[in-house]
């Protein structure tokens, strides 16, 4: 850690330096997020973060950017008396090395830009809910924050012809999604279902990561874009693997002749492609988009064991299936601006038969010059099965207002609640509706 | 008194003349404004803006304005941080873009967005666009004062705009305009552009100051002009989406 701080210290050191000789800016912001269960008053989240982006371009044919965040969380992780010597264990901490990449204007070739390094990769039309968007990971830690990525140490190339643009990522490495954690850790997963008569008592699970070679954790993916009929349009292909974990062998091992059971689990991250098609216009004056993702995975096997007998089943089929998004906004004559998405496909749902159909939605009015944003009705809905949807449904509602009283200064406050019944991502939730409290000012 | 009515008419039919030589019709006025505010074949202009609410509490944001011609145009602010490195292209046929390095993604203006305000200034995005009023509407001269045409402007055919009519004061010297007022659907005055300080840089007349106020929420923005650079040989690269999230 201590080095860390060292490597911190220096590049302030050097870009201070350099802020003075060229055109570099050291930015940041600080920022507070509270969170507190309504029926038990329970804190769920206190974290307070410091940012920090570096910025800068000696010339018009390269630019970097890196950010680091650090993070201080107010629940600690006290034990026994020796863990009151640790300020880390009494308030949690972490560094985040966000992004750092170079970007190379012109490099070779008048038309073609390079960006190498740490970055996010955004593809897609879509708000926040991309599914043609895979090179990055998921960022689930919040589950609320949808659409959320993680960085890939990567190379970006785009080329520009015409009205035509062409991009091709190369991704070394695997980086894998990171989920939610603490109450919210169930919230993508489904419950473990055990024949009558057999009683869990350990489960433990091991994560089998690909191995970091060319073959076998790489991912590539290309892209062509242009604009159509005033349509921006794109169509990309994808080749990697999926970022969540998915098992492909549980070992079930009896304990007594009472039918009680310790599991182990083995998780891997199966390759898939995907084939995306996206576009965004105008229709009538409303704001439209779009976007699908045509997956093909690898099958997936999965094997029970137990004991001396091994079962053998398909955890993944390779049927191709497809996700997609269809959205629009609208800004009334009155000020209020609408958006909503239908979505086919959470981030975690794969298969066919898995996929579920959502609706996102988000009324917002701004007051007062801008300085006051009211959301008095946003959220959104899902339905797990259309037949029976009455017992088969979820959402969550998220009232919020934002409030801007300075320039840099932003403090919001709204609330999660949530609802649902049967098997889904909002019902298995909707015990933990919540109030919170960000605010944030950047510098 | 044949010879009177003959006398009367040709001196009627001369001041006529006269008049009709002098002044140019509402259309041509219009056109002469439109070009002489975008005559520099580019500009590359350093703003600060000054927004001020009805209490007098002030904001201010810091921006960069590339233009060409008159039909593209590039805004990137600078400050406040919390929105530095937002970023606006305005190109022809109505097509606008928005970089949003937060979400890091180049999205495309939806119409009915254009009319709403820019970044929380007093002007719409539509304002934001480089000015073409003679394309967009038909003009009328209400007026003509000693140094000043008055036009009434009422939005063409097929043409939506949130403002149902405008009214223009152009100077006759120059055909710089130096007031605007734009009105509601329900015709009620709603807000006042204003160009300040307008002086000769080179050959090409420029206002350094200008200012925007909402009267209904008595509210201004005030573009202050701090380094202009003009026909400096911008390159059509520069209004393009590759450069919009480009720091340089």
């Amino acid at each position: 850690m201590k080095k860390t701080f060292m490597i911190i210290g220096i590049l302030l050191v050097i870009f201070s330096n350099s802020y003075a000789q060229a055109d570099f800016s050291i930015n940041g912001y600080l920022k507070t997020d509270n969170r507190m269960l309504t029926d038990d008053n329970s804190f769920t989240w206190n974290e307070n973060q410091l940012g920090l982006k570096f910025e800068g371009s000696y010339s018009d044919d390269y630019h970097l950017f890196s950010e680091v965040r650090v993070r201080g969380f107010g629940f600690p992780e006290i034990s026994q008396t020796a863990d009151l010597q640790g300020k880390d264990k009494i308030y949690k901490w972490d560094l985040e090395f966000r992004e750092a990449y170079l970007d190379l204007y012109q490099f070779g070739l008048q038309d073609l830009d390079v960006r190498i390094g740490r970055q996010i990769i955004t593809w897609g039309t879509a708000d926040k809910l991309n599914p043609t968007g895979n090179i990055c990971p998921e960022d689930l830690e919040d589950v609320f924050n949808f659409g959320e990525q993680a960085c890939v140490n990567s190379v970006l190339a785009t080329y520009y012809w015409k009205d035509f643009t062409f991009s091709g990522v190369y991704v070394p490495t695997f980086t894998p999604a990171v989920l939610p954690s603490g109450i919210y850790a169930s919230a993508l997963s489904e419950p473990m279902e055990f024949p009558t008569g057999m009683t869990l008592r350990n489960s433990s699970d091991k994560i089998i990561l690909p191995e970091q070679r060319f073959t076998e954790s790489s991912q590539a993916a290309f892209k062509v874009g242009t604009n159509l009929f005033d349509y921006d349009l794109s169509v990309s292909y994808y080749y990697g693997r999926d970022d969540l974990p998915l098992c492909n062998k549980v070992a079930i091992n009896p304990i007594d002749t009472l039918g009680t059971v310790d599991v182990a689990a083995e998780m891997i991250y199966p390759k898939m492609q995907v084939i995306g098609a996206d576009f965004a216009g105008n229709l009538f004056n409303v704001g439209i988009w779009g976007e699908a993702a045509f997956t093909i995975p690898d099958e997936v096997e999965m094997q029970t064991v137990m004991g001396d007998e091994i079962q053998k089943s398909i955890a993944l089929k390779d049927d191709p299936y497809c996700k997609f998004v269809l959205g629009g906004d609208y800004t009334f004559k009155n000020g209020i601006y609408l958006n909503t998405q239908y979505l086919h496909g959470f981030v975690h749902e794969r298969g066919n038969d898995d996929l579920n159909d959502y609706l996102t939605f988000r009324f917002e009015k701004k007051f007062f010059n801008d300085e006051l944003k009211i959301v008095p009705l946003g959220g959104a809905v899902s339905v797990t099965d259309w037949d029976d949807y009455r017992n088969n449904y979820g959402f969550v509602a998220n009232p919020e207002i934002t409030y801007y009283p300075y320039d840099n200064v932003e403090i919001i406050t709204g609330a999660y609640i949530l609802n649902g019944k049967g098997s889904n991502m909002f019902s298995s939730l909707k015990d933990n509706d919540e109030m919170y409290f960000k605010a944030k000012v950047s510098f | 008194m044949k010879k009177m009515l003959i006398t009367i008419t040709m001196l009627l039919i001369w001041v006529c003349g006269s008049i009709y030589a002098q002044t140019p019709t509402a259309e041509d006025i219009l056109k002469n404004s439109d070009a002489v505010v975008n005559a520099p074949q580019d500009q590359e202009i350093s703003l600060k803006m000054t927004l001020t609410d009805k209490g007098g509490n002030k904001k201010v944001r810091e921006m960069k304005m590339y233009q060409k011609g008159d039909e593209m145009r590039l805004i990137r602010f600078l400050s406040p941080a919390d929105q530095k490195g937002v970023s606006f292209l305005s190109l022809p046929d109505d097509v606008q873009y928005l970089y949003l390095p937060a979400f890091h993604k180049v999205r495309r203006i939806a119409s009915h967005i254009k009319n709403d305000n820019f970044a929380g200034t007093d002007f719409s995005y539509d304002d934001m666009s480089a000015s073409k009023y003679a394309e967009e509407y038909d003009a009328t001269l209400l007026e003509k004062t000693d140094d000043l045409y008055i036009l009434e402007l009422i939005p063409k055919h097929g043409v939506e705009k949130s403002y149902s009519k405008l009214k223009m004061w152009v100077r006759q010297d120059n055909f710089y305009p130096v007031k605007v007022e734009f009105y509601d659907n329900k015709s009620t005055l709603w807000k006042l552009f204003e160009s300040r300080n307008i002086k000769k840089h080179g050959e090409y007349w420029v206002a350094s100051e200008a200012e925007m106020t909402d009267l209904k929420k008595q509210h201004s923005t005030k573009m202050i002009t701090e380094k202009i650079k003009l026909n400096k040989g911008l390159s059509d690269n520069i209004f393009t989406k590759r450069n919009l999230k480009r720091v340089k």
